[in-house]
């Protein structure tokens, strides 16, 4: 065969496999299979005794532009495969997890349902996690009736938390992989709502949407049912709150962290380099109260010593203060009200850092994951000796200020 | 003097008549890849089957040490590299006529029939983790039987060209494919990896050697090279070159698994093949720069394909070699064929797929493999240039 005739009968078939694949039914009626797709924005998990609830919030697009509202759905299932498949039929279409951007646990969800939705469903291993107080079916029922008031498109606003505020957040990767570290604990951030009156709120264009519950550990509203949940009568959410940390173990939650100890687990724990520090400064005898600075970053570690049992907080934290509390104090004596500055603030983040450690001794959690570094460290003395009761632990902070 | 260009002229003579014979080429060329291309091809070899889904096979099998036992095959490959270096330096004839000249006609293609059979095996393993990926990872509903003959297209067109147009197709791939491994090292960098989760090594010694001992099938990614040997137009400073881009290729490749390692290292049970790494940066840069990550991970993807057209195209030479035709469009699509029938009908199961490449059998097999053939091509041009001063030293005592 010559060259010339082999080059033909490889453009011919090349040719005829295109024509295959470009007419083939599956590429034909590909818009009509975009119009048969359910895009879940938020993902809200219950149970996982004898059932598992799964609530989404969901967008489904349609050919008409300008008809793709926010709404809510909740199915139930043994499993939790069995709950995300009863979801396409809850829908009548195919249901995409991967564009999911967050997921909400609620109080009694189990830990091992994460990891059997990260793998057996297409949720991505980095999308953000959140608590909700009580049912996830509620919180997201508030969700959706607060970001329908907003107009709010991104579902994905702890984002903000992890990059803006001193707020410890998580993903559902680091939520299981802390989970599974010698220290058995994970942590996420617990979202509230704020409810006020649709008058007082001064704002009603929207006005409260369907009753049921009013979010945190309410009850009702919301399930099995699509656009159920939201605010009772007279009453609608005027924002979130993400302040504490629901704290969790192997079997489940152990306990919830308030602003205090939430923000000292974030100083250690949590990868946040922004935020707002407000200390009160002792100067000249009097004590300066709320002087307030922007975190600009920090560098914190655990340092452990086997021999000693002794763990060590280490905090470096640049600070820009600012404000007029700030100003006046500056212009008196800078060094002086530098130094006053740098003790309130050491004081404050080391009180934080204190409460952290104080509430986990009571729910036994170890956010501050000192576990987990004796036992990368010291393997050995993790396996024969360690108790998270017994370790002493040391706080060494310092504080720049720029 | 005279005794070394005329032995020069007549390693030429022979090259240029053996590319009439069936296995070394299909051009009369003889040098078909500059020294440049050779570095690019090594630094290709050198990392794109091991980054892709061998660290999520490590992981699954040894937890946070995945990373450590892909570098003991990385520094194995590199040993390997050293002997195949020093053959292309040092070696003037194609590796077809070298084994020819040294081992006999009938002994070269027993040879050369055991390499090609290597060499098909790892075409396969390539192949399937491609399909794999593919399949579970960027295309959903993904008809494996009919989504392969994409491949098989592009195998069978490296297959029917010569290595000059592979070494080309690589050298233009190559920066695109470089850009991408950069901008992924940069977001891991920069998102903040809790490095440290690695630690402590090798807590569990068990496991670690087991899964040693259970995934060699995924070294001998250098053996391609010996197509190179008196192919290749170098220069004074190409060698260091070569063992450089090796280096760099196999720290870059233990660098993603380092991070792999580090992100699944406490829930080892949760990777899949489902998991690369753009899965898990999903969230990191996505929402400012669009998913960068994801675009780089696919781009990326690309230089597997290039090491699998790699060995299709070794392999369709050694065959080429052992029945002494040099009918490669036929040869190319019979490959394809088997490579389908492997594919579609034996590993389409993962777990048979798993099976085939965790035996002991193939433990055994492919790291001897890895290390035999260019320690087969370096003795052989050992004793040929050997073989052939004595001659050039005989002629020009005759002459004088």
């Amino acid at each position: 065969m010559t060259k010339r005739k082999k080059l033909l009968i490889y453009k011919a078939l090349l040719f005829l496999f295109a024509f295959f694949i470009a007419f083939m039914p599956s590429t034909s009626l590909r818009n009509k299979e975009v119009n048969s797709r359910v895009i879940v924005g938020i993902l809200g998990l219950d149970g996982g005794g004898e059932k598992v609830r799964l609530t989404a919030q969901y967008v489904m697009p349609t050919e008409a532009q300008g008809s793709t509202g926010k709404d809510t759905v909740t199915v139930e299932g043994e499993t939790l495969d069995e709950a995300a498949e009863a979801l396409n039929t809850a829908l009548g279409r195919r249901v995409e997890l991967g564009h999911c951007s967050m997921v909400i646990v609620g109080k009694d969800a189990k830990p091992e349902l994460l990891g059997s939705l990260m793998t057996a469903t297409d949720v991505a291993a980095d999308v953000w996690m959140a608590a909700a107080d009580g049912k996830a079916e509620d919180l997201i029922a508030d969700l959706t009736d607060f970001m329908s008031k907003t107009g709010a498109t991104d579902a994905n606003f702890i984002a903000y938390s992890a990059r803006k505020a001193h707020i410890a957040t998580n993903t559902l990767l680091g939520f299981l992989s802390d989970l599974g570290s010698a220290s058995k604990t994970a942590y996420l951030p617990l979202v509230e709502m704020q409810s006020g009156k649709a008058s007082e709120s001064g704002d009603s264009s929207s006005g409260g949407s369907s009753g049921g519950g009013k979010g945190g550990d309410s009850s009702g509203g919301g399930s099995g049912e699509e656009g159920k949940g939201g605010s009772s009568e007279g009453e609608q959410k005027t924002g979130m709150k993400v302040e504490k940390l629901a704290m969790y173990g192997e079997n489940g939650r152990v306990g919830i962290f308030d602003s205090t100890s939430a923000r000292g687990v974030a100083w250690v724990s949590a990868p946040v380099e922004k935020g707002t520090v407000c200390a009160d400064v002792e100067y000249e005898g009097k004590t300066i109260k709320g002087v307030c600075g922007r975190l600009l970053k920090k560098h914190a570690s655990v340092k452990i010593d086997e021999k000693t049992g002794t763990a060590t907080v280490k905090i470096k934290a640049f600070i820009e203060p600012h404000g007029d509390k700030f100003n006046t104090l500056f212009a008196t004596n800078s060094k002086k009200a530098n130094d006053a500055l740098i003790a309130g603030y050491k004081k404050k983040i080391q009180g934080e850092v204190e409460s952290a450690v104080g509430s986990s001794l009571a729910a036994t959690a170890d956010p501050l994951f000192i576990g987990r570094e004796f036992y990368r460290h010291s393997p050995d003395y993790f396996k024969s000796e360690y108790d998270y009761y017994s370790v002493k632990i040391k706080y060494d902070i310092e504080i720049a200020l720029k | 003097m005279n005794s070394v260009s005329q032995q020069q002229n007549n390693g030429t003579a022979l090259g240029s008549e053996n590319t009439k014979n069936a296995g070394t080429t299909n051009t009369r060329e003889t040098k078909q890849a500059s020294g440049k291309q050779l570095v690019a091809i090594i630094f290709i070899l050198a990392m794109a089957t091991k980054m892709f889904l061998l660290p999520i096979f490590l992981i699954q099998a040894s937890g946070r040490d995945g990373y450590l036992i892909l570098t003991v095959y990385g520094v194995f490959d590199l040993v390997t590299l050293v002997p195949m270096i020093i053959t292309i330096r040092k070696c003037d004839v194609d590796f077809f006529e070298l084994l020819s000249s040294v081992l006999g006609k009938v002994g070269a293609k027993i040879v050369v029939a055991i390499i090609g059979l290597f060499l098909f095996f790892k075409l396969n393993t390539a192949v399937a983790e491609i399909l794999n990926f593919y399949g579970t990872n960027v295309l959903a509903d993904f008809d494996t039987s009919l989504m392969i003959i994409v491949l098989l297209v592009f195998l069978t067109a490296a297959g029917t060209h010569t290595l000059r147009s592979l070494s080309r197709l690589n050298e233009i791939l190559m920066p695109i494919i470089v850009v991408c491994l950069a901008v992924l090292v940069a977001i891991v960098v920069l998102t903040g990896f809790d490095f440290g989760n690695i630690l402590p090594t090798v807590a569990d010694g068990k496991s670690f050697i087991s899964a040693l001992l259970k995934h060699p099938a995924w070294v001998g990614d250098f053996t391609p090279l010996v197509l190179f040997i008196g192919r290749t137009r170098t220069k004074k400073y190409t060698w260091c070159f070569a063992a450089g881009s090796g280096l760099i290729g196999t720290g870059i490749a233990v660098f993603f698994a380092i991070a792999l390692s580090a992100a699944f290292g406490n829930v080892p049970m949760l990777i899949d093949s489902t998991t690369n790494l753009s899965n898990i940066l999903q969230f990191s840069v996505g929402n400012v720069y669009g998913r960068l990550d994801m675009f780089s991970s696919v781009v990326w993807s690309v230089s597997v394909f290039i090491e699998a057209a790699l060995f299709f195209y070794a392999t369709c030479r050694c065959v080429s070699f052992v029945i002494g035709k040099n009918a490669h469009f036929i040869i190319s699509i019979c490959t394809c064929v088997c490579t389908y029938v492997v594919q579609v009908f034996a590993l389409t199961d993962p777990m048979i797929f798993s099976l085939a490449v965790t035996s002991y059998a193939c433990a055994i097999i492919t790291p001897a493999m890895a290390a035999g053939i260019p320690m087969i091509a370096l003795v052989c041009a050992v004793i040929y240039n050997k073989k052939h001063k004595n001659v050039g030293q005989a002629a020009g005592r005759q002459s004088a």
